[in-house]
């Protein structure tokens, strides 16, 4: 699996000085649609914020290709690694094609705001994102999944081979959950675009991802294909939670349905 | 659903392209700009017009034509040095603020909050009550002062890394201290010179001339190139820290850079004209509203405080006429009840947290 673009060795996080992740070895595999699982502050967000250059590592190394990720200028990471925190906050009053066109900031020169590349590639975030017809509207009046799919736009007009999510479908609906990630997953497919995504609903996590990371107490407890990871063994393991796991009627995947508590007796 | 092909550019935008360059305009921004030069040029008339005695329209254009005048005294050599400190130190305190508005992602930040006008005027009096009174030393005297403390602020609200929030608290803690430093002085010092230092620390315009304005001028000449560098980094400081960086900003590098210009501005024009209230807080407000930009317009900001700055100084010198009063109380007549509204909407709006 050497030769992945984006790795992470001996990796040691903290916040002041709490560990939240403590001697962490990880691989994303490029060209799929990874998904980090795990119980609340089991430290799979601010494992992607590391990923994504957000938090400096304690100790360890964040390494995309080949090169430490801290020692690269951001201008440069952020030409390659495209990245939606978890509650961004738009400029107040921006527009949504603003907004969109600000996504091309890491390819501009001062003197060249506006080039065909960048007009070629916010027309195509937005067509893709379907935002085409929100263009005028300001940020702050969208509905939660319009300003999601904006929010989205931005980050794909960007343009970047890895795309970094941190719970890109919180406050959505579930139709919109649907929207957003089935959009992902079609960037994944037809651009073989590198997906990380921090996901909390594990039936989606187990549809959506091709690689499939478990985490617990800053520890990674298992990773691989959906079909091999989710089990009720595991569930019970990170998540404390006794549950049946079924195939998916739709698509196969992994599905868990939570167990009863009276059956416990 | 989709709409391809459709808006290939952000809406409000024209791209001016000049050969292998291009560049994003905001109309709107731009129009205002146009308008306020416009506003900002009768309003300059009408202030060189006006005074101990009236001077037709028609010769104050003659004498700022260069052409011969029976009014250029007056108007040339009276009022016109007076009026381009207003107009200079007017547009440095609209760039400090957009600055620090900027930085602090607050719109009831001003450099008063950073420590600069407080360090400024604590400098100031000290040196008055030590017999300093020149008119040549006390602008550079007020500078260093502000610069001095603005750096105090910087080094007591560092810990690894700049945090607009703790940046802001210390600002005013700081602020606070030396406020009643200045006071300790002006009670304590000898009473003529406390009448002359309330007055500084009012802000007033009186006396001021082109020994104030032409290092002014020559500052601001000189961080045109720092001033076109902010244009574009003060864009990508509207974001969250998070997707700043993201977007490939190095939001310390930025932070400091925004923030160092906007102490340089502030101290001079402090130095000045005094520290005139509110002009730093209320122009980057009142522009962004005329513009409607995502962010603070930076043109905008500096024409509306030239703008408020010989308004406010025309009413000054008119109003209670012959008693002139300091620019400075006209100023804070109309800032303070605007600051007030600020809050009251701030809080409706996000629960007091900014």
């Amino acid at each position: 699996m050497t030769g992945n673009r984006l790795r992470a060795e001996g990796l040691v996080l903290t916040y002041d000085n709490r560990t939240v992740v403590d001697g962490l070895d990880l691989e994303i595999p490029d060209g799929r649609v990874t998904v980090i699982i795990g119980p609340n502050a089991c430290g799979k967000s601010t494992l992607l914020r590391a990923l994504g250059r957000l938090l400096k590592p304690r100790r360890g190394t964040v390494l995309l290709d080949g090169a430490e990720l801290s020692r690269i200028p951001t201008k440069q990471v952020a030409q390659k690694i495209g990245l939606l925190p978890q509650t961004p906050v738009p400029p107040e009053g921006i527009t949504v094609s603003e907004l969109v066109t600000r996504g091309r900031q890491p390819h501009h020169k001062w003197w060249q705001q506006w080039t065909e590349a960048d007009e070629k590639a916010v027309s195509e975030a937005m067509e893709r994102t379907a935002t085409g017809d929100l263009a005028d509207r300001p940020v702050d009046e969208l509905s939660g999944g319009q300003r999601q799919r904006a929010w989205i736009a931005m980050a794909l007009a960007q343009d970047t081979d890895l795309l970094l999510l941190d719970e890109p479908t919180t406050y959505l609906d579930i139709a919109h959950q649907v929207e957003v990630l089935d959009l992902v997953r079609q960037l994944n497919r037809e651009r073989g675009r590198t997906v990380v995504a921090v996901l909390h609903d594990l039936n989606q996590a187990a549809r959506y991802a091709d690689h499939l990371i478990a985490m617990k107490t800053g520890r990674i407890v298992a990773q691989g294909p959906p079909s091999d990871v989710i089990t009720a063994d595991l569930v019970h393991e990170v998540f404390g939670l006794t549950s049946v796991v079924v195939p998916d009627p739709v698509t196969g995947s992994p599905l868990v349905v939570p167990g009863a508590p009276w059956q416990h007796g | 659903m989709t709409t391809p092909g459709t808006s290939v550019r952000p809406t409000g935008f024209s791209v001016l392209r000049a050969g292998r360059g291009s560049f994003l305009l905001h109309r709107r921004a731009t129009l205002v700009a146009t308008a306020l030069g416009a506003v900002l040029a009768v309003t300059v008339i009408a202030y060189l017009c006006v005074g101990e005695s009236f001077v037709s329209p028609a010769q104050v254009v003659r004498v700022l034509a260069g052409q011969p005048s029976p009014d250029e005294f007056v108007v040339g050599t009276l009022r016109m040095p007076r009026l381009a400190v207003g107009l200079l130190a007017g547009a440095a305190f609209g760039l400090a603020g957009a600055f620090v508005q900027t930085v602090a992602r607050n719109p009831l930040a001003s450099p008063d909050v950073i420590g600069v006008t407080h360090g400024a005027g604590a400098a100031t009096v000290a040196m008055m009550t030590f017999g300093v009174t020149a008119h040549t030393t006390l602008p550079y005297v007020a500078i260093l002062g502000g610069m001095a403390a603005a750096t105090l602020v910087y080094v007591f609200a560092w810990r690894r890394g700049l945090l607009a929030g703790r940046f802001v608290l210390i600002g005013i803690g700081i602020s606070v201290a030396l406020g009643s430093l200045t006071h300790l002085f002006v009670t304590k010092g000898d009473y003529l010179v406390a009448q002359q230092a309330r007055v500084w620390l009012t802000g007033s315009l009186n006396g001021r001339g082109y020994d104030q304005a032409v290092p002014l001028a020559l500052l601001m000449l000189v961080l045109i190139p720092a001033l076109l560098w902010a244009a574009r980094a003060q864009r990508t400081m509207s974001f969250d820290d998070d997707t700043a960086t993201a977007l490939g900003v190095r939001l310390g590098r930025v932070r400091l850079g925004l923030i160092a210009l906007g102490v340089v501005l502030a101290s001079v024009a402090t130095g000045a004209a005094g520290p005139v209230d509110f002009v730093a807080l209320l122009a980057p407000q009142i522009a962004r509203r005329l513009t409607r930009t995502a962010q603070i317009p930076l043109v905008g900001s500096a024409l509306t405080g030239a703008l408020i700055m010989a308004l406010a100084d025309l009413l000054a010198r008119k109003l209670f006429s012959p008693i002139e009063l300091p620019v400075g109380v006209l100023t804070a007549a109309v800032g303070a009840p605007y600051l007030m509204w600020l809050i009251v909407r701030t809080r409706s709006r996000s629960g007091g947290a900014a």
